[in-house]
């Protein structure tokens, strides 16, 4: 025996909107706590690490004599970075590297007063690339300092343009990632 | 004499109009997705004023809650409690700021002694956060200061441009 055909055909289609008032609601409430939670201005850090400052109870006299004993036989570049009003200088410990009248600061200010970071990071990337691998202990290290009333703002993009740089792969290397601070004496 | 009412109007079909919800949905979808890409769970690090415009930099890496010190264009603060209340007070010849440098020897200490008592590490951290046009005397010296007192990982909170 046949069955009965199926009466499916012929039965109605409902048309049921989906009850979106619920999900409403629910958007409603999340977007003004979203919005409490955003971060609208990203804030970063720049990492600077100082040696400790030695204690009355680290090491003895003797332990110190043969600290600083080691440090006179390591080869140091002991690269400086000083920044005056009429533009930025890059020395090593004792000596300066003149700018191309032979006074005065290595990099001088742009025309328009500003100072002329791509002019530093160039030098830099040279000094980098001429002692690669000749054994400085302080090869990342670069030390910055500046005069009294030079704007931190300045000194934050010196750190920006003297801690990466790209080479000729297009890859992302160290230029002088540990920046120390010094002051003019 | 009143008018009759309106028959025409009386036997006015009302027609229901209805909200077309779904374009709003849309809309709804799409600023949740972007309020949810800029969530944050860390809360407000730094409270931004027009004494305290931090610097802007390139710089990648996200900050830590740490004790924070604030140097703004006129006074010194340690986690929001003013410490130097007028900057150009620091005597120009001595390189240690002497009230931060006892304030911060004062959380140094409860650092030390919650790492005995809790186990909580000392990290030596510290957040530093300047004004952008301190002159670089100021913060060197409030840098050394907290050198001096055992806060030797300095983090120097900056607006991230990139």
């Amino acid at each position: 025996m046949a069955f009965k055909p199926s009466q499916r055909s012929q039965s109605e289609d409902i048309q049921m909107d989906l009850d979106i008032r619920p999900v409403m609601n629910l958007m409603v409430v999340l977007i003004p706590l979203l919005i409490s939670c955003a971060e609208w201005v990203k804030i970063s850090v720049i990492e600077i690490n100082v040696p400790p400052s030695k204690g009355p109870s680290s090491g003895g006299e003797d332990e110190d004599a043969q600290q600083d004993e080691m440090k006179e036989q390591e080869k140091r570049l002991g690269l400086k970075i000083a920044v005056v009003h009429e533009g930025i200088t890059i020395g090593k410990a004792a000596t300066l590297l003149e700018g191309e009248e032979g006074e005065g600061p290595t990099i001088t200010r742009k025309e328009d007063g500003k100072y002329d970071y791509e002019k530093l990071r160039e030098k830099l990337i040279e000094i980098k690339k001429l002692i690669a691998g000749k054994g400085f202990k302080d090869e990342d290290r670069a030390v910055l300092t500046a005069s009294a009333d030079i704007e931190y703002q300045v000194i934050i993009d010196i750190m920006d343009n003297i801690q990466t740089y790209e080479n000729d792969k297009k890859e992302i290397v160290p230029l002088f990632p540990q920046v120390n601070f010094g002051s003019i004496l | 004499m009143a008018f009759r009412p309106s028959k025409s109007k009386k036997n006015l079909q009302k027609e229901q109009g209805e909200l077309n919800m779904k374009s709003m949905m849309d809309m709804m979808t799409i600023i949740l997705l972007f309020l949810l890409k800029s969530f944050s769970t860390e809360g407000a690090l730094v409270t931004p004023s027009e004494e305290l415009r931090l610097p802007v930099s390139m710089q990648i890496e996200k900050p830590k809650k740490e004790i924070n010190v604030s140097v703004s264009k006129s006074m010194i603060l340690v986690n929001d409690q003013v410490v130097v209340p007028s900057v150009s007070d620091i005597p120009k010849d001595m390189m240690l700021i002497t009230p931060l440098a006892s304030k911060l020897a004062e959380f140094a200490n409860q650092e030390r002694q919650l790492e005995i008592d809790v186990g909580k590490e000392f990290t030596h951290q510290i957040n530093i956060q300047g004004d952008e046009a301190i002159p670089f005397e100021i913060l060197f010296k409030v840098m050394f200061t907290c050198s001096k007192t055992d806060f030797y990982k300095m983090r120097l909170v900056t607006i991230s441009k990139g």
